[in-house]
This record gives C-alpha cells, structure tokens and sequence, in this order.
C-alpha cells in the first residue's frame, strides 16, 4: 500500500534487501526460534506474549497474517482482538518483527499448525527449576553481567548496553533499558529465560544470533535478575554524572597540561601586521 | 518515526557509504592531479596566534586520539570487547575517550569563534570552510553526545558497528545490527560519511598529506618579509 508512491529505486534497493520469499519448513522453524520463541511457547504456556497453540483455530489466519506483520498497527486501529491481546500482555507491545512478509507469516502459521498437533512441541520453551537460587549462582550470573566472567560464545557482555542498580563503578551501558526489573517485565523465569536463549529486539537479534547464550549460561543470569527485582527500585543517573564530571575534570587537566607544556610558545605574531596589516613606516 | 527510518536506511547505511567513498577516491586523486598546491590545511597562523593555540592544539590531539579509537575499535573488536572485560578498564578507556572528545568539541569550538571573531581570519575563510566547520561540529557534539547518553560505546561499537563496518567492506552490506540504534547513533553514522565524502572538496585533506612531525617537532617561526607599500599587491 505504503509502496504506491515510493520512487522506484529505493523500491528496488529495499526490494533487493529484504526478499520477501515464502519459507520452507526448516527455515520456518528457524525463524521462529529466532523470532519469535523468546515471547511465545506452542504448548508451553504464556510467556510475554500468548501460548500459540491452535491459535489458528482463534482466529482466522488473515487477521494473523496482518496482526503478525504490523503489530502496533493493528493494536492502534482499535481492533477489539488486538486490544485483548494487549491487555494481556500487560501493555507489551509486540516488536514489528525485521523480514516479517506476509509470505513468511503464511509459513510461520503453517509451523504453529504442524506442531500444534504433535502431543509435545519443540517449541514449548525452556523448564526452569523452581527452587531457590543459591548465592552462588547470583553471584555468578552478576560476573557475566558485568564481563568479569566471559560468555563462551564471546558476546559482548550485558554491561556494555544495560545498567542494574547497584552495579557500582560508573555503572552499566544506557544504550539498552536498565534491567533491574527485567525479571518482573518479562513475567518471572520462564519469560526470562525464552528471553535469554534467542533474544528478539532488532538490536540484541543480530548480535545474538551469532553469538547465542548458552543453556548453563541463561540459569545464572535470570538468578541474578530475579535477585535484582526483588530488591526493587532502579538505577539512578548518579553514575552517569559521574562519568561526565570525571571527564569534564580530565578535560580541564588536559587543557592544563597543553598550556605548561607549550610554555615556550611563541606567542607575539607580527604585531603590526595583526593590527591592521599597514605597511611598515604608517603609524 | 521508525517506519520512516527503516525506509531510508538501506539508502543511508547501503549505499551512501560506497558514494561518499568513490566521491573521496576520485576526487582526492583528481585534485592532487590537478591542483597540487590546494593540499593544505592555509595556515592562518600568521594572522592571529593568541586563540589559534587554543583551536589548533586540543582539536588535533582530540581527533587523532578519538578517530584511533574508532579505527582500533574497527580492526580490533575481539580484543577490545576482551578489553573491557573488567568494569575498571572498560571505565578507564571510557572516561579517557571522552576526555579527547571534550577536547576536540574545545578546540573546534574555539576554532570557530577565532573565525567569526577575528576580521582577517574571516576573511581568509571559504564557505566550504564554514559548511566543513558545520559538519565537524555536529560529529564531534553528537559523537560526545552518544558518549554520555548511551555508554558503553567502545564495547557496543565493537559489537554491532563493527560487523557492520567489516560487511561493508566485504561488500555484502548488512546493517541489521545498527537498523535499531538511537536517533543519535544513526546521525552520528551518516554525518561520518557526508564528511568523508565532503572531505575532498576542503582543506581536510591535509590529513592526507600530513607532515607528521607536526605532532612532536619544535614550533618553527615564520617570518614575514615585505616591503612597504605591497600590501595590496600580495593578497590573494
């Protein structure tokens, strides 16, 4: 619709970038790993986002279809289903999805049938024990937050784009949202924990689609997010002042420095001539 | 707003950067071909030495070291993501970036006010100079923005800029890790290649043919010899 009246080589430049082909059926199954697992189980339960089993018996496949590819659209026309689905979500809007065609949507629904019908899913999303987290793997969980304890994959770690309070130093990354209270946003371990293993934002997808958590790595990490939600509250912007003020002062040092160091400068240039450039003699 | 960007960004992250480098390649060697002589930054020390110390000497070392970060960040992102493995050294290397930032938004600053304030410097100043000035401020005012408001950029860059950068050079452009960044990070990006690919039609490409000695030599005295009454004639 949009397309209409877009000038043909961007058409064409987009066009080429984001082919909008049906899916084959592992390639379907990969894509909703990718997707789509960190807020949807099929059979598993309610993550952030419904449990997808039968959900083509719900409702029809051409209100999913335009549901899945424009998300927020749909919910900001005011149709009812979509605004149900909000509400229950606790006001979660689902993300637009990168290379989400209707083509691809067709084929994602296709999965969800296939695999509603099998008595268990491969997408039923992760069981996470319901004990108690040790001290241990708190601890552990915050040395892989804050890069001390590397993650095997070699991605970047969580400090690097997102703060917790009580961090110390200067404090995490603000290019992220702070996740002190992520544990309660994602809807406690198992949200967290589909989260973590195939994160779906269009800034952590790419990254971590190379670099993927591994399983003994998630566990630690919502320990420690679960640690961190119970304690409440959210980092502040003290750190981040810090961090500016610290520099600020380094600046003020530098610029110090540069003046003692060129002491011997030569500073009286051609006074005549900086005045007002007269010829010699002309007073 | 997100529709809208998406929209423009294969134009912006896909084909603008192969643009803006042809633009640079062809024209920097044609203008050395060319006109030779114009591969200067015009000194203008001669005129006004008093705020030229305050413009020239923050500004230069303020880049050099901040551009060497991007470039280490680009070559090198392992190490550095290795790097910052521990908060203090990660916090160490941030606040140093910054430090050279501040410096180099100081001396740009100054830069600028010393050509608007001082009639000769003015005069002597193009109106390429003054859309290059634009641009350099807004890179080094947005990229000291990015510093502060999304921290940690030397671990994020080296994870989501990187890729990006190293698959523009293999010539298979993906730019889905930096698609989501911040309104900033994005401009910050594109106005990187408008001075790139501006840069050949302006006193930057000095940096091309840099003496480097400039950075540790003695300060040199240039005199001034004319005789009375030539003034007019010497102009230009």
């Amino acid at each position: 619709m949009k397309n209409k009246a877009t000038p043909m080589p961007f058409y064409l430049v987009s066009l080429m970038l984001l082919l909008p082909i049906a899916l084959g059926a592992q390639e379907a199954a990969a894509f909703f790993q990718q997707n789509c697992a960190s807020c949807h189980t099929i059979g598993g339960g309610r993550l952030t986002g419904p449990d997808l089993k039968n959900v083509t018996q719900r409702k029809d496949r051409e209100w999913l279809i335009r549901f899945m590819v424009n998300p927020k659209g749909m919910i900001d026309s005011g149709d009812p289903y979509a605004q149900q689905i909000l509400e229950e979500a606790r006001g979660v809007v689902m993300p637009a999805v990168p290379g989400l065609t209707p083509e691809t949507a067709a084929s994602l629904l296709d999965l969800i049938e296939e695999e509603s019908k099998l008595p268990e899913s491969a997408f039923k999303g992760l069981q996470i024990t319901d004990r108690p987290f040790t001290q241990r793997e708190i601890e552990l969980g915050r040395q892989m937050f804050t890069g001390d304890r590397g993650l095997t994959s070699g991605s970047p770690a969580c400090i690097s784009c997102h703060t917790m309070k009580g961090l110390g130093g200067l404090g995490g990354g603000r290019l992220g949202p702070d996740l002190t209270r992520v544990y309660e946003r994602l809807q406690g371990r198992q949200g967290l924990g589909a989260w973590l293993t195939a994160p779906a934002t269009p800034t952590m997808g790419p990254l971590f689609r190379r670099y993927p958590l591994q399983q003994d790595e998630v566990l630690p990490l919502i320990a420690y997010f679960e640690h961190s939600a119970q304690q409440g509250g959210q980092d502040t912007s003290v750190a981040l002042l810090n961090f500016f003020f610290l520099a600020l002062g380094g600046t003020a040092v530098a610029l110090i420095s540069f003046d003692a160091i060129w002491k011997w400068r030569f500073r009286a240039v051609r006074a005549p001539l900086a005045q007002g450039g007269r010829p010699r003699g002309e007073t | 707003m997100t529709n809208t960007q998406s929209y423009f960004d294969p134009l912006l992250f896909a084909v603008l950067p192969y643009v803006v480098f042809f633009t640079f390649f062809l024209v920097t060697i044609q203008r050395y071909r060319t006109r030779t002589f114009t591969y200067s930054s015009l000194s203008s020390q001669f005129l006004e030495n008093q705020r030229h110390f305050w413009s020239l000497v923050p500004f230069h070392y303020g880049i050099l070291v901040v551009l060497a970060g991007h470039v280490v960040a680009f070559l090198f992102p392992r190490e550095l993501l290795l790097f910052n493995s521990r908060p203090l050294r990660l916090y160490i290397l941030e606040v140093s970036a910054l430090i050279f930032g501040l410096l180099t938004v100081v001396g740009l600053t100054a830069a600028v006010v010393r050509r608007i304030r001082e009639p000769k410097i003015r005069r002597v100043t193009s109106t390429s100079d003054w859309v290059l000035f634009a641009l350099l401020l807004f890179q080094v005012a947005s990229g000291v923005y990015v510093a502060v408001f999304h921290p940690w950029g030397s671990s994020w860059f080296a994870a989501s800029v990187s890729p990006y950068l190293w698959s523009l050079v293999k010539l298979n452009p993906d730019f889905s890790t930096i698609a989501a960044m911040p309104l900033a990070v994005k401009l910050h990006i594109v106005n990187a290649y408008v001075v790139i690919g501006f840069m050949p039609f302006t006193r930057l490409v000095h940096v091309l043919v840099v003496p480097n000695p400039y950075l540790w030599r003695k300060p040199q005295v240039v005199r001034w010899y004319r005789r009375p009454g030539t003034m007019a004639a010497s102009k230009g």
